[in-house]
């Protein structure tokens, strides 16, 4: 059974999708082609059904494919807590998206292209869950990047408004704030492939160092013996490029920004279960088997932990802090979900000082918000379809139109903030209890982040809620067109955060049920008060007026693109116009120098015989004297 | 021996008769080469077979067009094919000597004639003639001396004048001074004798000479003889690579040639290549002889059979199977097996900027195909460059043949 069902988890997919794919190609636009698209979203269902039944009946083991025995390299699959469930959440959210986009990409100009890369974007992930292998992991992950190229960039014609991000037509200084798709594809690939370089470096040299790939194998306390601090702290930072790059963590985070240059269901794909998750899970699956907690006498370990927490809870604020000032809607999900996925590393970091328990907290809220944010991305995109509009507008005559939008984004955002007793409440103080357990080794500054950010995320998510279908105004204008999938497909997504919460409360899943303890103790308990608060008044007052130098700010991304869009470019077209310089040198050298230099040789050469014998003899006489006269003298 | 004397004799009747009749002056100038042919030994006869070709070559040269001294002209061609196959036969100084002055002397006349007397140029030419043929001379003769009076110093100063008197007769640089002028300014009949067949008796005369008298020094003193021929090769080949006049590329083209024929004189130190490099010189010879007397022939008609001027030019290049490119060949395999590997590779520099210009003489010169003089020239030289798509390595026997007895 498993020799089938493995590999057909991550081929049915792929294989599904490239009917559509090339019938695209044949006859792009027609009604035969398009009904392709329920094959494609079959071969999500089969992936989904697997890893469910790998969930529910697969002991905790390893499952091999031979490929390079001899230099053992393999396809290792690894069955244990983490990859069965991410697997799961991967399946189910690509799954529900799936249904969903059969109604929002409907008439789109390449569906072909679309669910190809929809689908190759799903079996990517799922391989990046299951691979114990660090080369197969990273051709999961190489495949990730490609699809998130392929979707981001999907509406690559530039022509509609709708699928921009910024106000079209602003300029701050020299920068144009606002990006069309195909930016948005290119910033993305660009940010990613810097990441991965080093990455691959790392991974070649834990090869080359250990003669192994497979995570759970790899001595990692021999390795990092071997190498010492300073060896031990360049290859993890190495190798965390590509998850810090991947999940979007300062300084890279504008390509997620723009990164909703892309249909709705690749943003909603995206930010919950695959590419930027992918960073922080393999982060978690690394750190699984790293055990940091057991190597407190390991050199260099610690200051690697301690970048993290801090990469992690700086970027968790910075993103907290721009999605209060968002106004467009998906951009200001996409800010709170470079929040969360800092808030992952953070504490996924903790483990060092907490033990595996932080990475379990870290996993469980990876979950809760992959839920939550999937649903209010369908939300999000169910909106933008339904006004043509990308910014936050809509009272309650909206949300009576969309009840169930509306009904999904209240208990979307409630649980995922932490507002007690909902499901992200008990991840949550499972989290302040970690950063404030390990204040002792750290200082109080990560537990300041972290409370900072969960009020601030708070906030901002109310204000996604009463923007949208409170208090937004009325300017817009609504079109429902009768859809069912939609609704159906975010209905379903956000109930699944009420299966979370029963199974939290029940403790029939026995990591969740250690959320309840912590949910009781009064610190956490004041944390959940306060971000209740600062969400009621959020959501009372979405908008403060007089704060809007602060909101623009905050909207401009603290002024980030400049990084990525003008002084990263600068230093490029530096190196650029040296090489350039180089290449007119050698052009010039081999264009003009060597050729003018034979002709003023030749010219002088030709010179002398300006037809004097006196002259010639001379020269010929006095170059006979000078040698006879040198010889004479001995120069032998 | 017997057959030189009376081809001579053949060829003073010859020019005699000239005053009558032209027609039977040149029949006595064939019946004189083909007398050549009556050779002692087995191996001379194809060297003797190939100057009589370039002798051919060039009396039908002159023939081209008729000049002042049409009849005693096609002699004095021969007189110097008479010169260059004795002087293989010949192991005695005084024979050398009187040889390499017979080859040298007829050009004098020849240098003259033309469409119009030219005696501007003429005396240029003389002069460093005169010159070079006085350094020459008194260099044999102090050489020759140091075999019974040993003295280090005379032998250097024999050697160093040698070389001089040699590189100016052929037009070394940098006493190449004569060549680009002679070459322009001269009419082109006449210096497609001058650039051919009277470069070989000199080098082969001073081979002979420096094998004849060669001792411990010598090693010592090949260092002059390669400083002349990359100077000559440097010049010669820069200097016609932006030349614009035809002839005037091919005098630095001569002169480059010559540098490469001088590079070989560095390997007499060596018993084991020197009849390598004897081969490769001579037959570098044969090819400058053969192709500047047909592209001058072609200078004087403007042109000729477009495929057989590139052929011509390809060889000069060096490129396989034609005879240029296996004369390079044996005297890069000389230089390499002696020991100077510098030198082999400015050879092969130079022939690299040699390339271009080549190109252009071909090209400048290349013509429809008319059936002419000037094209069956072209098509003899073309068939005789031709000659090693057999390997010559026969011609290495050729080579020790003519200077092994020594």
């Amino acid at each position: 059974m498993m020799e089938y069902e493995i590999p057909l988890l991550f081929i049915a997919p792929v294989v599904c999708s490239l009917p559509i794919a090339f019938a695209w190609v044949h006859s792009p636009g027609t009604k035969w082609a398009e009904k392709l698209a329920y094959l494609s979203v079959f071969g999500l269902f089969i992936s989904l059904v697997i890893a469910l039944h790998v969930l529910f009946t697969y002991p905790e083991q390893h499952y091999t494919i031979q490929w390079l025995p001899e230099y053992n390299i393999n396809f290792v699959f690894i069955f244990d807590y983490l990859s069965k469930y991410m697997g799961a959440l991967t399946g189910i959210i690509a799954f529900l998206i799936g249904v969903y986009g059969l109604e929002y990409m409907k008439g789109d100009y390449r569906l072909g292209w679309y669910w190809f890369f929809f689908n190759m974007f799903t079996a990517s992930m799922l391989l990046v869950v299951y691979s114990d292998n660090l080369l197969m992991l990273l051709i999961g992950w190489e495949g990730l990047g490609l699809a998130s190229w392929g979707l981001i960039g999907h509406w690559f014609r530039d022509d509609d408004e709708v699928s921009y991000v910024g106000i079209v037509g602003r300029k701050v200084g020299p920068l144009n704030m606002y990006w069309p798709p195909s930016m948005g594809g290119w910033r993305a690939i660009s940010t990613i492939r810097a990441g991965d370089m080093p990455m691959f470096f790392a991974v070649a040299a834990i090869y080359a160092l250990t003669g192994t790939l497979n995570i759970s194998q790899i001595q990692w306390g021999g390795l990092f013996h071997m190498i010492g601090y300073g060896g031990t702290v360049l290859l993890c930072v190495l190798f965390l490029m590509g998850p810090f790059t991947k999940s979007a963590q300062l300084p890279f985070s504008e390509w997620l920004m723009t990164a909703m240059t892309g249909p709705t269901t690749v943003s909603a794909l995206l930010h919950s279960a695959t590419m930027v998750a992918a960073g922080t899970y393999v982060f978690m699956r690394v750190s699984w088997y790293i055990q940091p907690w057991t190597m407190h006498h390991v050199p260099g370990v610690e200051v690697v932990y301690l970048f993290v927490l801090f990469v992690g809870l700086i970027s968790a604020l910075y993103g907290a802090s721009v999605a209060t000032g968002c106004r467009e809607r998906k951009v200001l999900l996409a800010a709170s979900t470079m929040s969360s996925l800092g808030l992952m590393f953070g504490c996924a970091a903790a483990s060092y000082w907490f033990g595996k328990f932080a990475i379990l907290v870290a996993f469980w809220y990876l979950i809760t918000h992959a839920f939550a944010k999937a649903t209010l991305f369908l939300v999000a995109g169910h909106l933008i379809h339904a006004t043509h509009d990308r910014f936050s507008h809509g009272d309650l005559a909206l949300a009576k139109k969309m009840k169930i939008a509306f009904a999904a984004t209240i208990f979307g955002t409630i649980s995922l903030v932490g507002i007690p007793p909902f499901t992200a409440y008990w991840v949550k103080s499972g989290m302040d209890e970690v950063i404030h357990h390990i204040a002792h080794e750290v200082g109080m500054v990560p537990l300041t982040l972290l409370v900072l950010t969960s009020l601030l995320y708070s906030a901002a998510l109310a204000k996604f809620l009463s923007q949208n279908f409170i208090k937004g105004g009325s300017d817009y204008h609504l079109h429902l067109h009768g859809e069912k999938l939609m609704p159906l497909a975010y209905a379903t997504m956000v109930s699944m955060l009420a299966v979370l919460l029963y199974q939290i409360l029940t403790a029939t899943e026995h990591v969740a049920g250690h959320f309840v303890e912590m949910g009781y103790i009064s610190s956490s308990f004041m944390v959940g008060l306060g971000v209740t608060a600062t969400y009621l008044i959020a959501l009372y007052k979405p908008s403060i007026p007089s704060l809007s130098k602060l909101g623009t700010f905050l909207s401009d991304r603290m002024e980030m693109p400049f990084l990525n869009d003008y002084i990263v470019p600068g230093v490029g077209w530096i190196i650029a116009w040296l090489v350039g310089l180089g290449n007119s040198a050698i052009d010039w050298f081999c264009h003009r120098g060597i050729p003018s230099a034979f002709n003023s040789f030749s010219r002088s050469i030709r010179s002398i015989q300006i037809g004097y014998l006196r002259v010639y003899v001379k020269i010929v006489l006095g170059f006979v004297m000078l040698v006879i006269v040198v010889s004479a003298m001995g120069w032998w | 021996m017997e057959a030189v004397v009376a081809s001579i004799l053949l060829l003073t009747v010859g020019a005699a008769v000239s005053l009558k009749s032209e027609r039977g002056a040149i029949w006595l100038c064939v019946a004189a080469l083909a007398l050549l042919l009556v050779v002692p030994r087995i191996e001379l006869l194809i060297y003797s077979m190939l100057i009589v070709a370039i002798a051919l070559i060039n009396t039908a040269s002159l023939t081209v067009k008729r000049n002042q001294i049409s009849g005693v002209d096609y002699s004095l061609v021969a007189l110097i094919a008479v010169a260059t196959i004795y002087i293989a036969y010949t192991d005695n100084l005084a024979f050398i000597l009187a040889a390499f002055v017979l080859a040298s002397v007829p050009t004098y006349a020849l240098v003259m004639v033309g469409d119009k007397a030219n005696v501007n140029v003429a005396i240029k030419y003389i002069t460093f003639m005169v010159l070079a043929t006085v350094l020459f001379l008194i260099g044999s003769f102090l050489l020759f001396y140091t075999k019974y009076y040993t003295s280090e110093l005379l032998y250097t100063l024999g050697f160093v004048m040698l070389i001089l008197g040699l590189g100016m007769e052929v037009g070394c640089a940098p006493m190449h001074e004569w060549v680009p002028d002679v070459f322009t300014a001269a009419d082109p009949l006449p210096v497609s004798v001058i650039a051919s067949i009277t470069k070989i008796v000199p080098f082969v005369a001073a081979y002979k000479i420096l094998i004849l008298t060669s001792n411990s020094l010598t090693a010592h003193l090949t260092l002059f003889v390669a400083f002349i021929a990359v100077v000559s090769m440097f010049t010669g080949n820069i200097g016609a690579l932006t030349a614009r006049e035809t002839s005037r590329i091919l005098a630095y083209s001569t002169v480059a040639n010559m540098g490469y024929v001088m590079t070989t004189l560095v390997v007499l130190s060596s018993q084991n290549y020197l009849y390598l490099a004897f081969a490769g010189a001579l037959l570098q010879l044969i090819v400058n002889a053969v192709g500047k007397a047909s592209l001058f022939t072609s200078i004087k008609v403007d042109g000729t059979s477009t495929p057989l001027m590139y052929l011509i030019a390809m060889s000069f290049i060096g490129l396989p199977p034609f005879m240029g490119f296996y004369s390079k060949l044996f005297i890069l395999m000389s230089l390499v097996g002696t020991g100077f590997v510098w030198l082999a590779f400015l050879l092969i520099i130079n022939s690299a900027i040699s390339i271009p210009y080549y190109v252009r003489i071909a090209r400048s010169l290349a013509r429809p195909t008319i059936p002419g003089r000037a094209t069956t020239i072209a098509f003899v030289a073309s068939v005789i460059m031709l000659i090693t798509v057999v390997p010559p390595n026969w011609f290495v026997d050729v080579a020790t043949s003519l200077i092994g007895g020594v």
